[in-house]
Formats: C-alpha cells, structure tokens, sequence
C-alpha cells in the first residue's frame, strides 16, 4: 500500500517520530510494539537519549532482531561523551511493569489497532495512567483514507482488529486526556490529495499527547510512591550499554590514550628541534609546524604562538631537568658516546602541564589537572614521575638491538624484511 | 537477435570463432571436457568460449563477442529461464536443431554473460513461450536414457543456473537473512551439475563431472552422451585427473552421435517421468571416502593438534527439495515471502535460495501448495519436490551451516569487521600509536578427508582511532605541499570502516573536488546533500564542510545478476570513516611494529586458550545451541588430535662440505664456514656513500675482506665514491656516470640512510632496467652495529655473491634432469598498477642457478600467457645450459586460492603442456603444485600436556586435507613465535607419477634452498624468489627488469 507515498508512510511515521525527538530531546524512549526494532535502530543515532527501550510482545521477533541494535564498531573507536542503554523487553502493554515508568517518551506507532477494544482500555490505563510518561506519540490507520487505496478492500492489515475515523481516535485520545491529566494535539502523515484534507484527513493518524503540568509534578507522582513495590511483569530480553565516556573506565582509556600519543608526538619534535637545533639554532625561534591537535578545535594563532614559545623554554628547561636529575652521567647533546656504558632507561619528561594546555581534548576529558593525573596514576601503561607531575616516556631515540627477524633480508635493508604479520586483504576471495 | 531463429545466428558466428581459436584443435589437453568434444566434430566451437584467451587473449575476445552477439541473445534466454524450472526446455528447442555440436557452446558461453549482463530481461521474455514445451521433453529424455544417478539432478539442476542469477539480485535485507544461501545455489550448481558457471569452481566438484562442467548445464544433447560415458569415467576418475580428461574426450565424441538422435526421439516423453527417476534414486548418497593415496609414510610420527572441531550431525540426512511456482513468481522476494507463509508445512528450519529448499524434515515427495500473489490476487501453486536426500555433511549444506555459524557468533556478542568476528570488548589500546587491538576469530565449516569441521582461527583486527580526516589533517601539518599525493599514497587501498553502519569499504580514490556539501540521489529519486543525509538519517553533524570526499568502488561482481547491480561508486565522508589497519608509516617503524606484535602474536598455550573459549562461549549459550541445533549440529568440546610425521633431515651441501641441518632447521653458522659452491671473484665493483657515512663504509669494506677468505669469494678493493649528499639525484647521476665510466663494473653498492623508498626504487631502476647491473642497496643502520658488524657482512657478502650468479649450497634430489619452477604474483594493494607474474626456473641439475622473468599483466590479461613465454624461455636456456631438455617439469604456483583450483587445473595446465610442442616431440612429465600459504589451518604439537610449536619439516597429509585433490600440509620453517602455520600444497597434475613421499619430501627439500636465509624457509624457494622478484618489479621497477640480469638472482 505504501508506495502511492514517498518516502514510504512508515518512514514518515518514523521520521515523525525522530523530529519529535530532535525538539523535544528527550532523556528515555520508549516504543511499544517495536516488532523488528526498526524505530530504535533509528533513534539510537540521536544520542540526546540515554535510555532507549524497545518492547514487544512477540519475542521470538525480539530476538531475532536485537543484535542489530549493538553498537556499531566505530563507538568503540570513538565513545561518545553521552551514554546511552538500550534495553529489549517482551511484555504486553495491558500489563504493568514498573521498569517501564517515568519515561519522556512513549511512542505506540501502529500499535492500537492490533488491540481489541477492552485491550485498548488497558493500554490506555497502562501507558497513560500506570507509566506515566512525559509524552506519547500514538499513530494509528484513518479509515477515512482507506477508500482512496486501489482495489482495497475491508481493513489493511488482517491482524487489525479495528480502524478510527479521525472522530473515533479523536474521542478516545481526548477521554485518555480527561481520565489521566494529558493535553493532545492531533496530527499525522501520509498527504491525501490536496483537495480531500479537509474530508480525508492524513493516512496515519497521530496523536501527541503531553502529561499536563510537565514532567515530575502531578498527581500521578504519588501513585508513583504508592504502587512502588516492583511489578515485573516482561523479560528483559537484551540490555547493551553504550560505550561512552561515562564509564570511567573508557574515559581512563581515551585519556590515557589522548596523553600518550600527544606526549610521545612532543617528544619526537623536541627530539627533532635538538637536532636541527645544533645544527640551526635560527630553528629554536620560528620553529616547525606546531602539531596541532588532530582534532581541529581552533584556538587563536596568536595565541597558539605564545604558546608554542613558552613550551620551548619549558622544553629547554625539562631537558635540563632530566639532565640534573635522571642520569648524571648523560649529556643529552653528546650522550652518544656514553651511552653503551650506561644502563639506565633514559626517559624523557613530559609535564602533564604542558599536555594540559597544548591539548585542548585532554582538558576536556579530563576536567582538571588533578583528574588527569588520577587518571594517569591508575593506568598501567603510563609511567608517571615521582612528583606525579610528568609523563615519562622511554627516549627511543637510541634504537636498541633488535632481535634479527625471521628471514630477514639484509639487503635492501627494510624493505626486503617480510612482514611479520599476514597482511590484511579483505577482498582477497570476496 | 530472434531468440526463435539462433541455430542460424550460431552457426554464422562459429566460423569466424573456429578461426580464432583454430590453433589448438588438436591440443587434448585444453581443458574443459567440452571443449574436446567440440573438437572431433566443430572444433572452432567449443574454443569460442571457453578459451578466448588462448592464442592472442584480447583479439580472440574482441572478435568473439561481436560475432556471436546474436547467439548470447538466445542464450540468455535460456538462461534466465532457468529462473524458472522449465529451463531446460529452452534448450531443447534450440538443439535439435542447431545440430548438437553447435547447440552447446552457446549456451556455455552465455551463463558467463548473462550474470553481468542486464538486458537480459529483454531476450528472456522473448524466449520464454516457445521454450516450454521442449523443456520438460528434455528432462524425461535424460530419464529415458537411463541416467545414472547424478543425473538425474538434472531437471532440477538447471534450476541452480538462473538462480545464482537472480538470487544475487535481493535487497540487502534479504541478504542478510539468507546471504550464505543465497550463494548456495553457485556451490550447489557446481556441485551437482559440474556446471560451475564462472569463475567459481569449487574445487568440489568430482573429476568426470566436471570435466562436462559447464558443459553440461548448458547443453543436454551432451550430457546424454555422457550418461552413457559415465561409468567408465568414474572408474579413473580418482586417480588421475588429467588423462581422464582425454579418455573422457574419447567417450564424449563417440557418444555424442546417440546424443543427437536422442533428443528426437524421447520428446514425447512428460514431464511425470521426471518424478520417477528421482525417486528410484532417492538414496542417501554417499559422502566420499577419504582416500589414502595421498597418504605418504617417510619419517617419525608425531602427535599434532589443529584448529579444527569436529561437527557432529544429528540429524539423518538434509533432504532437498525443488519448488516450482505456477505460474512463474519473477520475484524472489515474492517467493521468499510465500515459503515463509507456509512455515506450518515447511517448519521454520528451511534455507531458501528461490528455488532450492533445504529442509532437516522429509516432506511427502511432492507437496502442493497455494498462495495468492498480493500484487494481482493471482492464486499460485507451489510445488515442493524432493531431488535429494544428503548426508548432513555434505558439502551442499556446508553455506548454509555457515550462515548458522555466523548467527551464533553474533549471539556470542561478537562483532562482524570484513569476514571475520572480532570482540571489541576486550580491545587492546595501544595509546601511542592511537589504535586498537581487536581480538576475534575467523570461522569457517569446512568439509575435509577427516569430515565435517569447524576451522577456527585466531585473527587480530588493528583499527585506528582516528577518522580518516584526523589521519588527513596530520598528513597535511607533515607536508603542505605534497599533500594530496601524500594522501593518495597513505590512503588508496586502505579499508575503513563507516560511523553509522558497520560496512567495510576499501578507498580506491579520493574525490578533491567534491565535498560534503554536494548532492547525490537517492533510491527514490530525490537529491540531498551529504551534509543533509547524514543528519536527517543519523542525527551525524558533519563538521568540516571542506573536505574531500573518498571513493570506493565496488567489485562490479559483487551483485552478480541482480537487479541492483551496485555498478559506478560509492562516496564516503573522511570525518564519518575510520581506518583499519596498520598505519604504513608504523608498519616501517621497527619498535612500533614490536609493540603491536606484542598482542597479536600468541603462543600455542594462548592460542588453543583462545579457541577454548570460544568453544566454551558457544556451548555455554543456550541461544547458541539451540541455533545450531536448528539444523542438528553439535561442535565438539576439543580440537581435533591426530598424527602427522615429521620427515628426515636434509644434507646441506656446499663446495667441498656437508652437513646435516639442525633440529632448527637453520645453518646459519656452517654456511660461513665454508667455501660456497661457487663464488664469483669480485674485481671491480664500487660503493656509493654519503659523506656522512664514510666510517661506516670504511669499516664495511674492511671486514667485508676479513669474512671472505672462509666463504670463497676473493674480492678486489672497490671503487669508493662518495657523495656529498645523500639526494637521490646525486646517487643516481654518481652510479650513472661510474657505469659509463668502467664499463665492466661488476656490482654497484649503495649506502644509505633510512628507509628511503624514492631512493631505493631509483637505484633499483637504474640498476635493474636502464643499466643493467647487479646491485646491492644497505642501510647504514644494519651496519652500525660494531658487535654485529662481522655476522651482517658475512650475510651481505654472501647475498652479493647471488647476485652476482654464484652458487650457496643445494641439498641432493634424486630426480634427474629436473626443472624446478616457481610462480608467485604481486598485486598491487592500491589496485592502481598491474600485477606482476614472477616466473623463476631452475636450469642446472644440481638446482643451483636460476634463470627469471617477469610479465606485468593487464587487468584483462590472463596469467597464463606470460607463464608460457617464460616457461619458453626457461626451457630454451636450459638447453643452452645442458644440451637437453628437462625430462620432468616440477612447477610451484603461488597466489592460487580454492576457488581457483578448478581454473588451473582445467585452463591453465593445459596450456602449459601446450608449451612442449614447440620443442619437437618433447614430452616432458608435468607436476604442478599450488602453493597456499594464506590458510587458517594452524598445527601444534602435543606433548603430553605441552602445546608447542611442531618443528620444521612435519607434514600432515590427511584428516584434514581436501577430499578432492591429493594435498597436504607442510610446515617447514621454524616460527618462533605464536603456533605453527602451515603452508598447503595441492598437487594438480602429476604425470611423473611422484609418490606422495616423493612428492612431499621435494618440496620440503626446496624449501631449503632458499639462499637469502641459512634455514629452512615457509615456502620452495623458486616461490620465494619468484615472490621477490614479482614484489621488486612491482613495488619499486615499474617495469620488466632487463633481460640480461635473468640469469642471476640480482633481486634478492
């Protein structure tokens, strides 16, 4: 029946839906009769939920569907900073279940309709009167526009037990408003021909009903307290959290990660300056290229100057430092010559100060410079200095013997060293 | 183009083929069955299609596809129809009276066509009415004949044919519900009927049936010649497969003449006697044996495991089943949709690729059934016919099982990346490096000599924490100026994966001039931008609007048939892509790589660790086994143990001295010892160094003249040019001008600094094909090392003596005047330059010197053709060399996978053999051997309670080796870290008749022989040369290096 509508009527109902959501930002969703959990697949793009619960009666379906929702691979390279919990039960919504209330939305796309009258009663007092949400989109067939489907016949699904004209669901969205404190506004998709809106209305109806009095300060709230003692009467049928940088341990992760890499690209400049440094002193001033943040978030050239200007003196001063402190013995200007006789691990320090301020996603992640360093402190792969002020990271500028690799090739030194890993090719015999 | 009027157009076109093809007539070895048959009585024909490349590839395609345009017209037709069960019909009405000779090809020649070819719609309805009638004439003629079993599968057979058309063409939804089916029916085609249409042989298919291979789908008169060919085939087909070919020829031709009469006279037949053959044969049919032919006996048993799980079946047997729907449903989504109406009859266990249904339940032999067709209420009959009862193992049933497996470790709550299933829970972060570690597995369920397993390897994913446009920005803070060929360079070939659905795709261009803010179409017409569609459909907020947009192009066979055939590009965004694999940049960076390997490489005790796991994740969860018992499937608790050998050691000889390798497989000490076999005197050579490595070059030269009293070589003082830079220009104009110089320069040695790729390809193009020369390329950094300086030299020194045409050791094979041959090919991985064949060939008896060349193919090219010129042109010098030609050719081929098995054996072979003619009445004996060493087959050893790695030189020739070829395993090289992996041999032709023993003991003999490495090597060594040749030539030349050098191994 669809295609006389583009996009598809479902799409639009779920793209209804999704505006919805887009304004109204709402923290917990919940979709009644979610079936093949299209809608949800959909939702769970706009990460302003954090709570988003699929529930349907025929779990079988559930179950077949529910993989889809998992997080797809790039949350894990990239948690987002907002959480997000999806949750699958098989109930039916003439039942109560006291994990289902309190949510900001309900949505009962094409829903109703499957129900028998009474049902309808008990969905209404569930969903409206025992859930309470702050708002509920209910979509159902106008029957008024059936007339206008080719060849159709009777109702369109042979599951529905009912269709409203726009006067029945009017009647009984408006007596749910009455009953349970909500105010609705009717509307819906799917376009008849321009002339017949007035005698047609749309193909699905939807009401949007908002809980009088906006969310947590009503009447129900101590129905809320009253009926407290758990009613579960659904299966949880599957719970994912997202990864995201709530969980602290992700956060230590991409902290520790963000830090790391930053420390270790500074060290390999410093490194680099030294170098050119004796060569060219005229370097030390206008310096290279500063490694700006990968990530983009524009700060003021100006600004990034000074920056880089004050980090080159701190630079100067942490190799001094590490001269003084680390290893007596070495120079870092002319070590070379030492250097086999020594065994310690000559490490370089990085002040967590100046990944602070020259990393504008540290700062972000981690809030503050204590954070960081707690962060820092507990993670296995970071070594911090004594005074937990520095990251220290082992100087690789002196490369060590290196095992010889299995049939390494000597010529052509490096290039003929065969890979000591299988390489990847996915389209090999695809 | 009138479908009703081809035998017309067919004929028209042959002659203009047989001219083409002409040539080879006579050659018995050509190939395909069908293509013999041809030969007795049209020759020209059968050559049309199946070997457009043979003489003069691209002329003979060019001129075959106009000519016969009008046959692929009709052809077409049928083929589609075959969509429909009454396919067979419509070749029925073209063959008697096309004559059957010509009727064959045709057909043949169309399956390939139609696949790609999406007008076919068009023909297909012209065709479709005539056809009817003749169609169900056909089938009872095959039963009229008295065909033995396996054809019987014949009226249900052509079924398979259209359908591996049209079943591609489903919408990704139904895909991925039923996506291993839906491949099914290439594998079930091939399987049954031999017909493996296209490319995909699977190597499954039994000798004699796949002689008539594709053939036989296509044309019925033969295959009544076959029914009665075929007793005598089965007799010698195990053993050997290529004279079968010609006896079959033989059979084929003579019965033919009964084929053609045949038709005529059973036409009356109806359709009725289709159901009464089948069921007379409605057996189970037996699964092979394992054979033990393959089975050598040399060497010590040992007790080795393997990372494979027995399956065991439950059920009885998969029963299969033809469903045909009157009138004819197009739409495979329609015929989806009314199986699954009808679960109550079927049960929800089915797999249903359209029109061959597999059910673990037996139905009543023929089930009718009714549904009403939404679109125009037409009531449609569903006829559910059972063809086959299977043993639950077959390897018919073997896609499905996949897809089951799948599904289960999605249940397990692994993820999908490319193939294979990886866990990003439990992910490694390498923080420094800004990527992570995903550890995973790659399954497969394979059907080998030992039954049904479940091969489970450990795989690693590396992924990057950065989206493509982070990995851009960074490229572009390096180098302003050369950014975007630094971007083409970091990210062509690269595979990313996508924010807002989990698909792969592999970059094969970057897009400068478009952006986010450009306009694409959608599915229904309308146009959006990027930006747009992304935020409408994902709630994704593009953020740089100035970026260029990434390109992947789809494998245009990737939908073969279908409707939606994904043709043109794709167009991804930088910010929404992230990368997958090691950076380029890390992969050069020694310690990094240290740090990655770290995680990814396991020892043995890790690795089974691993795989238990995963078994116990799988046995753990009830969801799992109940999807696995859906088709009655239970995976064993352990992995597979059994007893491979471990063969004797090798003598390595050298010039006056021999010993015995050690345990490890390596001699690395002996081989400095003593003289080489043969060391060319180095007189006058030069070194070219930067002023800045002027100590280290002193200090090489003079230990150079320390080691190379013991080694043999006598080498004079070289001619030291120092440069005063070290840009690549002044190496190249310095090298230059020495040559021009001292025009009897032996060896040109490079010092560098660094990994410089742009230098190291000038060096080796000026050395290898401007001016012809030996040469030697050392990085200062491997001879910095004072405590290493001595061993590193005697290596360098050695490899300088190779490339100068000396000889390091060889190992003593008892075959006399023998060739050795080793093939592998090189494929560029950003897709933008040719592959590159290296062809490497032994000329002298004691496998000592090596005569090499290179082809670089086009995309359109086959490889064969450049494979006979070097083949020529070995087998030319080694008559040069001794004065005779080689009485056995032993040729290792690398780069082949299962898929192509059938191909090689069947296109390639043949053509090579042909190679001998040019020598009059030379006919050498042929072993080929296909090399595989990308397989997921891992071995360990079992001591006690000890999991290790199984020392070099264990071989494994059954259990898990491939019913169909006689093959095995052998590890050869010595791993010292993770478990051992195997290379796979598959042995495709052997007219020397070398007995396994033999046949693995040479092998593993060459895989000594390797002289860049003192130990024992993965692969033979003319593959390993072979393999670095085709990389050098590929990677750094460009170009085929000059001829002159072909007789050193100047590319080592």
């Amino acid at each position: 029946m669809d295609p006389i509508f583009s996009p598809p009527l479902h799409r639009q109902r779920h793209q209804f839906v999704i505006d919805f959501v887009k304004r109204r930002k709402p923290q917990k969703v919940l979709d009644l009769g979610c079936s093949e959990c299209s809608l949800l697949k959909l939702l769970k793009f706009h990460r302003e939920i954090e709570l988003l619960v699929g529930m349907d009666i025929d779990g079988a379906k559930l179950k077949k569907r529910m993989h889809g929702l998992a997080p797809m691979l790039t949350d894990y390279l990239q948690p987002s900073d907002r959480q997000l919990r999806i949750e699958l039960y098989q109930g039916s919504v003439t039942q109560r279940d006291a994990r289902l209330r309190g949510f900001d939305l309900v949505t009962s796309i094409e829903l109703i309709e499957h129900l028998t009258l009474p049902d309808v009663q008990r969905f209404s007092d569930v969903v409206f009167g025992y859930m309470t949400p702050g708002a509920v989109i209910v979509s159902t067939p106008n029957c008024e526009f059936n007339p206008l489907f080719p060849g159709n016949v009777g109702f369109r699904h042979h599951d529905h037990k009912f269709e409203w004209s726009r006067a029945e669901f009017e009647s009984w969205a408006l007596g749910v408003c009455l009953d349970y404190g909500y105010e609705v506004e009717f509307t819906g998709v799917g376009q008849p021909p321009p002339d017949q809106h007035q005698s047609i209305g749309f193909c699905s109806q939807i009401g949007v009903f908002h809980r009088l009095g906006g969310k947590g300060n009503n009447n129900n709230n101590v129905l809320f307290c009253e009926e407290a003692e758990d009613v579960l009467s659904y299966t949880l049928l599957y719970s994912k959290n997202y990864p995201s940088l709530h969980d602290n341990n992700i956060l230590s992760r991409v902290l520790v990660m963000e830090v790391l890499s930053g420390a270790d690209k500074l060290r390999r400049r410093w490194a680099e300056e030294e170098e050119t440094g004796k060569r060219e002193t005229g370097r030390w001033d206008y310096g290279s290229d500063p490694p700006r943040n990968a990530d983009g978030e524009e700060e003021e050239e100006e600004e990034e100057r000074h920056l880089e200007m004050e980090e080159k003196q701190r630079a100067m001063r942490i190799l001094v430092q590490r001269q003084e402190v680390e290893d007596r013995k070495l120079f870092w200007k002319d070590g070379q010559g030492q250097q086999e006789s020594c065994k310690v691990n000559r490490c370089v320090h990085i002040p967590l100060v100046v990944l602070w301020s020259r990393y504008p996603k540290v700062r972000a992640l981690a809030g503050s410079i204590g954070n960081l360093r707690q962060h820092l402190m507990d993670h296995p792969d970071v070594t911090l200095s004594q005074d937990g002020l520095a990251v220290l990271l082992n100087n690789q500028e002196q490369e060590e013997e290196e095992e010889e690799e299995e049939h390494d090739d000597l010529d052509d030194s490096g290039y003929a060293r065969g890979s000591v890993e299988p390489e990847e090719d996915w389209d090999a015999d695809a | 183009m009138d479908p009703k009027k081809p035998p017309t157009l067919g004929i028209t076109g042959f002659p203009s083929l047989g001219r083409g093809e002409g040539l080879q007539p006579q050659e018995p070895a050509v190939g395909r069955s069908r293509g013999l048959l041809l030969s007795a009585e049209g020759p020209g024909i059968g050559r049309a299609r199946g070997f457009p490349t043979l003489g003069d590839p691209p002329h003979g395609r060019g001129v075959t596809l106009p000519i016969t345009d009008p046959v692929f017209g009709r052809a077409r037709g049928l083929l589609s129809q075959a969509g429909d069960s009454k396919v067979g019909v419509a070749r029925g009405s073209t063959l008697p009276s096309l004559g059957p000779l010509h009727g064959q090809t045709p057909p043949h020649e169309t399956t390939k066509q139609d696949l790609t070819d999406g007008t076919s719609a068009l023909t297909r309805k012209e065709v479709e009415t005539p056809t009817l009638v003749p169609g169900s004439a056909l089938v009872s003629m095959f039963r009229g004949m008295g065909i033995e079993p396996p054809m019987t599968s014949w009226g249900r057979g052509t079924a398979p044919v259209g359908r591996g058309a049209t079943g591609d063409s489903d919408d990704v939804k139904l895909q991925g519900a039923q996506g291993g089916v839906i491949s099914s029916p290439e594998r079930i085609g091939q399987l049954e009927e031999g017909m493996g249409r296209g490319n995909s042989f699977h190597g499954r298919g039994v000798s004699p049936q796949t002689m008539l291979g594709l053939g036989r789908a296509a044309m019925p008169p033969l295959g009544v010649g076959r029914g009665h060919a075929l007793p005598t085939v089965l007799a010698g087909r195990v053993e050997s497969v290529s004279p079968a070919s010609e006896q079959q020829a033989a059979q084929h031709t003579q019965t033919s003449p009964t084929g053609t009469t045949a038709p005529v006279l059973t036409t009356q037949e109806v359709v009725l006697s289709a159901v009464a053959p089948a069921k007379m044969e409605l057996k189970m049919e037996a699964v092979l044996k394992p054979p033990n032919y393959k089975v050598g006996t040399k060497g010590v048993p040992v007790t080795i495991g393997s990372n494979h799980i027995p399956i065991r079946c439950r059920n009885e047997a998969v029963y299969q089943y033809h469903v045909t729907f009157t009138p004819n449903v197009e739409s495979m989504g329609m015929r989806f949709a009314m199986m699954k109406d009808h679960r109550s009859a079927t049960g929800e266990v089915v797999a249903f690729d359209g029109s061959i249904l597999f059910l673990p339940v037996k139905l009543n032999d023929v089930v009718v059934l009714k549904s009403v067709r939404r679109t125009d209420n037409e009531e449609i009959t569903i006829k559910i016919q059972m063809t086959k009862i299977l043993p639950p193992n077959s390897d018919l049933c073997i896609p499905f099982y996949n897809v089951v497996f799948r599904r289960v470790m999605k249940i397990i709550g692994l993820k999908l990346v490319g193939r294979n299933h990886y866990d990003p829970e439990s992910a490694v972060v390498l923080g420094k490096h800004r990527l992570q570690v995903w550890p995973g597995y790659s399954t497969g369920i394979k059907r080998t000599d030992g039954g049904l397993y479940l091969n489970v390897d450990v795989s690693h994913k590396v992924l990057r924490n950065d989206s493509v446009l982070n990995v851009m920005n960074t490229l572009y803070q390096q180098s302003r100026e050369n950014f975007q060929d630094e971007c083409t360079k970091e990210l062509i070939g690269n595979i990313i994966i996508t924010r807002y659905n989990n698909n792969t795709y592999r970059i094969d261009a970057i897009e400068w001039d478009k952006s986010p803010k450009d306009t694409f179409t959608l599915m229904d017409g309308t146009k959006t931008t990027f930006v747009e569609y992304y935020s409408k459909n994902y709630g994704i907020a593009i953020k740089e609007m100035d970026q260029p947009l990434l390109m992947h192009r789809p494998k245009e066979r990737s939908k073969p048939g279908g409707k939606q055939i994904i043709t043109g590009e794709i167009l991804l965004v930088p910010e929404l892509s992230f990368m997958t694999g090691i950076p380029e940049k890390m992969r050069k960076d020694f310690r990094s790589m240290k740090d990655l390997n770290m995680h990814i490489n396991v020892n043995g005790e890790q690795y089974t660790h691993s795989l238990k796991q995963l078994l116990k994740n799988i046995s753990t969860n009830p969801e799992s086994k109940k999807e696995l018992s859906r088709w009655g499937l239970e995976i064993d608790s352990e992995m597979v143990v059994t007893t491979g050998r471990i063969l004797p050691l090798e003598t390595i000889c050298l010039q006056s001295s021999s010993f015995t390798t050690g345990a490890d497989g390596s001699w690395s000490r002996e081989v400095v010892r003593d003289a080489s076999i043969n060391s060319i005197p180095l007189k006058i050579w030069a070194i070219f160094y930067p002023r800045r490595c002027a100590e280290q070059t002193e200090e090489l030269v003079s230990t150079f003249n320390k080691v190379a009293g013991p080694i043999g070589m006598r080498l004079e003082r070289p001619i030291r040019v120092e440069l005063r830079d070290d840009r690549t220009e002044t190496y190249v104009k310095s090298i230059h001008s020495q040559l021009a110089n001292e025009p009897n320069m032996q060896l040109v040695v490079c010092i560098m600094v660094g990994n410089r790729d742009d230098l190291y390809s000038a060096i080796k193009k000026l050395c290898c094909v401007k001016s012809p020369i030996p040469s030697q390329a050392i990085n200062v950094r491997t001879i910095s090392q004072p405590m290493k300086l001595k061993s590193v030299t005697q290596k360098i020194l050695l490899q300088m003596n190779c490339k100068l045409g000396g000889e390091l050791w060889t190992v003593n094979v008892p075959l006399k005047q023998l060739m050795v041959v080793g093939v592998d090919v090189h494929h560029d991985t950003s897709k933008a330059r040719q592959s590159v064949m290296g062809f490497v060939a032994s000329v002298n008896s004691s496998l000592t010197r090596w005569y090499s060349r290179v082809t670089f193919q086009t995309p359109s090219e086959e490889l064969i053709f450049g494979f006979r010129v070097c083949l020529l042109a070995a087998l030319q010098k080694y008559y040069e060399v001794n004065h005779n030609l080689p009485e056995k050719i032993v040729v290792y081929r690398d780069g082949v996978s299962d898929g192509q098995l059938k191909m090689v054996e069947q296109y390639e072979i043949p053509q090579l053999i042909k190679c001998f003619e040019t020598f009059p009445s030379y006919e050498p004996k042929l072993v080929f051997i296909v090399v595989q060493k990308r397989i997921n087959t891992t071995l360990y050893s079992c001591a006690g309670n000890r999991i290790g790695v199984p020392p070099p030189g264990t071989v494994l020739d059954h259990t898990l080796t491939q019913n169909d070829w006689v093959d095995f395993f052998l590890l050869a090289h010595t791993s010292r870290q993770g478990s051992g992996l195997p290379t796979h041999y598959v042995c495709l032709y052997n007219t020397a008749n070398l007995t396994p023993d033999h046949l693995q003991r040479l092998t593993y003999k060459m895989c000594h022989m390797y002289w860049n490495w003192p130990g024992t090597i993965r692969v033979p060594a003319p593959c390993k040369y072979a393999h670095k040749l085709a990389f050098l030539s590929g990677q750094y030349l460009h170009a085929e290096p000059a001829i002159q050098l072909s007789d050193k191994l100047y590319f080592l």
